[in-house]
């Protein structure tokens, strides 16, 4: 039994400090728009849509508020910190669905609309901000109504998506590294690989723990 | 009849006077510098070299010469040989690179044949010689990037051989030939695609229609293959046209971005 559990530790400590790793790369990535400016890193690429009066807003949104969606990853696993520290879930919680409602999501979509790589990458980038946003949106409302076990499976899909800032450049990375393709045909095919893999991993899990459930192998 | 041999008859006349005229000299003259030692060689590959002759005058002559976008005058002696003149020159001697030329030009044939030895020799800098063709320049948009050409083997098959040269990793494909950066205005979907050595050998082809000599290895090493560049110059960029400068700018864009986020996590 304590093997178990120390394995189980183990891999917690694992995703801990994957996350914590690529939260740095993230914020390295996302302060390179501090200062705003509208002609640095990603932006130079994006010379053709700048001059939307629309653009800039939505992409600055984007980028100033997404880094803060990983925060909760740290804190919103934990059943200690439900359980002995409520207060900070719920802070966390707010903090969360707050920053995707208001403005993450709905910034993602806007710029997801004119996303390189053409109608494959904008169809994937749009389709990703919309379930984010219902998933988060649905999440909030089971727990407004108790339902802790719609709340935690909803909140599980929309972190999911959230981790796929991640997941996209990891992709991307180890696409180049493998087979060297062309900049936008890596971009259009990360746009997809980089959230549905997530999705249906949490898919999967819930769907093994209803199973365990109901053969009563869950404690 | 008569008419038209004696018509023969004077150009004939007039043609053997202009081979024995100096005059004939000048020109340019484009080909391969190569180098004759052997280690030389192996440490670093040839270059195209450009040797143009501007003045002559009875028995000196001037001239300069543009190889890896190093542009030297020289002056020098000649003497005739029948139709050909054999041509002693030096080059002022203030560059670490100097040396002197020793060369028959051929101006019927327009041919200049002969070698340069540097004042100060090193390991790379040694003995060359050269064949040169008399080869008129003129700046033409249309010259396109040979399909042809076996583009992906440049910077991947040799690479393993060419030790002189850092590839850096990047690929060179078909696709540098997709476009004419001189005669096309290129848009944003045309280039964000392509790979970052095709989009440099792209930007460069620009600099390479309007003669430019390369001070970078690699684009040297590209370029020098294809038949239409001429080393002409060391700077052309007064010479762009506003379409030209128009993509310069473009690629260059990509190009930065690809360097800066290709293969990292990020952006």
């Amino acid at each position: 039994m304590t093997g178990v559990y120390s394995g189980i530790s183990f891999l917690k400590a694992g995703a801990l400090l994957a996350l914590v790793f690529f939260s740095f790369l993230m914020l390295r990535i996302s302060l390179q728009y501090v200062p705003y400016a509208p002609d640095v890193a990603f932006l130079r690429i994006k010379q053709d849509v700048v001059h939307h009066s629309w653009y800039l807003p939505a992409f600055y949104v984007h980028v100033w508020t997404s880094f803060f969606l990983l925060l909760p990853g740290f804190t919103q696993f934990s059943e200690k910190i439900r359980s002995k520290i409520p207060a900070l879930h719920r802070a966390m919680g707010r903090l969360y669905v707050t920053v995707i409602l208001l403005f993450a999501a709905p910034s993602g979509f806007v710029i997801g609309l004119v996303a390189n790589g053409g109608l494959p990458s904008r169809l994937a980038f749009c389709l990703l901000a919309g379930l984010w946003f219902l998933y988060t949106l649905m999440g909030l409302r089971a727990i407004l109504r108790g339902d802790v076990a719609q709340h935690r499976a909803f909140l599980l899909r929309s972190f999911a998506l959230s981790l796929s800032a991640i997941t996209l450049r990891a992709w991307k990375w180890f696409l180049v590294f493998l087979l060297a393709p062309r900049p936008m045909d890596v971009y259009m095919v990360v746009a997809w690989l980089g959230w549905i893999p997530n999705l249906l991993a949490v898919e999967l899990y819930l769907y093994y723990e209803r199973g365990k459930k109901e053969t009563g192998h869950i404690e | 009849m008569n008419r038209c041999m004696y018509c023969i008859f004077v150009a004939t006349l007039l043609s053997s006077c202009q081979k024995s005229s100096p005059e004939r000299m000048i020109g340019t003259y484009v080909g391969w510098f190569k180098k004759t030692d052997s280690a030389a060689r192996a440490a670093a590959r040839d270059n195209k070299i450009n040797i143009t002759i501007e003045a002559v005058e009875r028995n000196t002559m001037r001239g300069r010469s543009i190889v890896a976008g190093n542009e030297r005058p020289f002056t020098g002696t000649f003497t005739a040989q029948g139709e050909y003149f054999q041509v002693n020159a030096a080059e002022p001697g203030d560059d670490r690179y100097d040396g002197s030329f020793s060369f028959l030009v051929k101006p019927a044939e327009g041919i200049l044949i002969g070698s340069w030895i540097p004042n100060k020799p090193t390991a790379t800098v040694t003995r060359t010689e050269y064949t040169l063709n008399r080869t008129e320049f003129t700046y033409n948009p249309d010259r396109d990037l040979p399909r042809s050409l076996n583009w992906f083997a440049l910077y991947n098959e040799d690479a393993s051989r060419l030790h002189d040269i850092d590839f850096g990793g990047e690929l060179l494909t078909e696709d540098v030939s997709r476009f004419n950066a001189s005669k096309v205005l290129l848009k944003k979907e045309d280039v964000e695609n392509m790979h970052k050595g095709d989009l440099e050998v792209l930007r460069n082809s620009i600099y390479a229609r309007h003669g430019y000599s390369f001070k970078r290895r690699k684009m040297r090493y590209v370029f020098d293959q294809i038949d239409w560049y001429v080393p002409v110059a060391t700077d052309v960029r007064d010479q762009l046209t506003d379409l030209e400068q128009k993509n310069i700018a473009l690629i260059k864009r990509y190009e930065e971005h690809a360097a800066a986020y290709y293969d990292s996590f990020g952006r």
